[in-house]
């Protein structure tokens, strides 16, 4: 019967019930939006890592990382990289000689990460050729030919043909230098990668460096993202040499930026709902006040003030639940819309966005893995708000509340 | 009055107040609204208060149906103390013992008629069947069976009283309070109501104390309680009044 009142109840101020639950929807529906466009960016964010910068595992030797020291090259390399290019789950993987040296133009210089890499493989798993702005992939028949992202190609004034000379120290220690050509200008959504990242072919690299046919890092590609974790358990427990790492361990700016934007998904729905809050005690405590009489009456008829609570109780989170649906319907709707044909953020600054590692294009996505959370904070609204309206029920006299 | 406590009468003593008084403004300007009452109720009457505007009516059925607190003095409502009960047990007590009509604003406004007889039916725990023949005897009682489903609001005035009248029944309270049941009624309502009241009266021995301005209610009442500035000025008879007057 309390709960057929409740529902009842809510039908006498039909408009200003249609208002509380519109703003739950409109909060609701803001809120997924804006999660999913989260969702959306995050989820494109790890694509880019995995797909076009990192792969999902590399393997170096121990001590390579901390300095990445040319010497630290990987011991029967060939092998390896045979051993996991069999692998089932293996999608792709490239071979890579990596050091950090000096490059140098007419007009000034830069420091670099230069990456040798054997361009066939290269392209298949961290897509290089398909980021290609300008100028030609590389040149089975030409030596010495060097990628550079765009940002740096407009730094140092340089276009496809530009000379410029890369300098950095080998495997022995000795300072050494080659003259390179730009081959090709590429550029991908993550600015500060494209101005530091170098490309070159590494018999070229090897040779400066003085360790033919050996290489740094392999770099692999799976077919599943499900797969990371056992395949990195099953190569490090063949190779317990090697310091095998999956894309969290090696990016782990990443890893924490997907942590955070869930804590902050969350704490934005409950801003949004800490917002409403406030309209729906008001609204409450309108309804209350308005039924002074009829609460003291029915307490005075031996309703006990459980009961009374409870009625609030149950109507605030009627009236709030009701909401919940609708907002939840319509941000599906439309973030599903989005999703299909994509959302240009250019406007927020395409510099901007291409700084932090994200393109202009996001497709959102419905952040259904958050719905119980949501639906959480919504129910924690309703009760939280209708505490204040049934404290106030509660603290009516009868005699006094009857006599109006 | 002496007399009819002597009588060894087997009939049971309802409420049983002893010098309560009741002040509103202590601090300021005190209004002695209920000053120095006692009162004696038996099992089966049907008793008018009647008495002048501020003469301390409501204030008095309030007192002795547990929604205020007297300043001193004891209620005994069936051997009970009401005025030593925490506010949580007054409220069962009131549910469990005690029938209330007030002057308007009766119902509850979402509810059918029947939902709302069934209603306190229901704060009592009472199961489904019981409340089923207890609605269909009451809605008998008071003719109103066709109106089983209206909302109070598509009820009149007086059909709206005698669905409270039923309500407060339907508990089966020791008695019925009503404070001005009839204020708000058209004369041929308030007769009619107070037809369906009597009637309780006899066909249940159901005990009525109620407030009243009404000289044609006062005059159906068998006792005639008078307040004058909260003080007990007569009580006797109703005949004997209108003897008198
Ligand atoms: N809550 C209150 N605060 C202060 N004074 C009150 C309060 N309630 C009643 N009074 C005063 O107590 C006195 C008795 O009031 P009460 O309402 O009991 O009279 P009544 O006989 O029911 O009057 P009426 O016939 O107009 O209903 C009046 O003087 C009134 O002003
Ligand atoms: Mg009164």
């Amino acid at each position: 019967m309390i709960l057929l009142m409740a529902w009842r109840n809510i039908w006498r101020n039909k408009l200003r019930s249609l208002v509380i639950v519109l703003s739950i929807a409109l909060g609701l529906f803001a809120g997924i939006a804006v999660l999913g466009l989260y969702k959306g960016m995050m989820k494109s964010r790890v694509r880019d890592v995995i797909d076009a910068e990192q792969g999902h595992l590399q393997i170096h030797e121990p001590g390579f990382k901390k300095d990445e020291e040319p010497k630290f090259i990987l011991s029967d390399g060939q092998m390896l990289f045979n051993t996991i290019n069999k692998l089932p789950q293996v999608k792709a993987a490239s071979p890579r000689s990596v050091t950090n040296g000096m490059l140098a133009t007419a007009s000034g210089s830069a420091g670099v990460r230069i990456n040798g890499i054997i361009p066939e493989l290269e392209y298949r798993t961290s897509q290089l050729k398909a980021k290609i702005t300008d100028g030609q992939p590389f040149d089975a028949n030409r030596r010495n030919q060097v990628m550079i992202g765009k940002k740096l190609a407009l730094k140092m004034k340089l276009k496809t043909g530009s000379k410029l000379v890369l300098t950095f120290t080998d495997s022995t220690g000795n300072l050494v230098s080659g003259a390179f050509r730009v081959a090709a200008i590429y550029q991908s959504n993550n600015t500060p990668l494209d101005e530091r990242n170098v490309y070159v072919r590494i018999a070229d690299l090897d040779n400066l460096l003085n360790i033919p046919g050996a290489f740094h890092e392999i770099a692999v590609l799976l077919k599943n993202d499900e797969e990371v974790v056992s395949v990195q358990t099953l190569l490090q427990r063949r190779f317990p040499g090697y310091q095998i790492e999956n894309w969290r361990e090696i990016s782990p700016e990443t890893d924490l930026l997907i942590k955070t934007t869930n804590q902050y998904s969350y704490i934005i729905m409950v801003i949004i709902m800490f917002a409403l809050a406030f309209g729906i005690v008001n609204t409450m405590l309108m309804a209350i006040l308005e039924r002074t009489r009829e609460i003291g009456m029915m307490v005075a008829l031996g309703t006990t003030r459980i009961r009374v609570f409870f009625l609030i109780l149950t109507e605030t989170i009627f009236i709030t639940v009701a909401g919940a649906p609708a907002g939840i319907l319509a941000g599906w709707i439309v973030v599903g819309y989005f999703n299909k044909s994509g959302l240009n953020i250019a406007g927020m600054g395409k510099e901007m966005m291409s700084s932090f590692g994200f393109g202009t294009m996001v497709y959102p996505e419905f952040p259904g893995d958050k719905l119980p959370g949501i639906l959480l904070i919504v129910i924690g609204t309703a009760i939280i708000s209708s505490l204040f309206p049934a404290i106030k029920a509660l603290r009516l006299r009868p005699a006094a509340a009857l006599m109006r | 009055m002496a007399a009819l406590e002597k009588i060894p009468d087997k009939k049971e003593t309802v409420i049983d107040a002893h010098n309560i008084s009741k002040v509103y403004n202590a601090d300021t300007v005190p209004v002695h609204a209920v000053n120095n009452v006692h009162l004696h109720l038996l099992k089966g009457e049907f008793t008018a208060l009647v008495g002048p505007s501020g003469s301390g009516k409501t204030t008095l059925l309030n007192l002795i149906g547990g929604l205020d607190k007297p300043d001193s003095g004891q209620i005994y409502i069936n051997g009970v103390d009401i005025t030593r009960l925490s506010s949580g047990r007054l409220i069962d007590f009131r549910l469990q013992n005690i029938g209330f009509v007030f002057q308007s604003f009766n119902l509850i406004p979402v509810l059918t008629a029947r939902e709302n007889v069934e209603f306190i039916m229901l704060l009592q725990g009472k199961g489904s069947s019981v409340r089923d023949r207890r609605v269909k005897q009451l809605f008998g009682q008071i003719q109103m069976e066709n109106k089983l489903d209206s909302r109070p609001a598509q009820l009149s005035g007086g059909q709206q009283q005698r669905v409270a009248v039923a309500r407060a029944l339907a508990s089966k309270p020791k008695f019925v309070l009503a404070d001005e049941p009839t204020a708000n009624l058209d004369s041929q309502s308030a007769s009619n109501l107070l037809d369906i009241m009597l009637k309780l009266n006899r066909e249940e021995g159901m005990t009525f104390l109620f407030s009243t301005h009404d000289q044609r209610v006062i005059d159906r009442a068998r006792r005639v309680i008078r307040l004058v500035d909260g003080r007990i000025v007569s009580d006797t008879a109703a005949v004997s009044t209108a003897h008198t007057q």
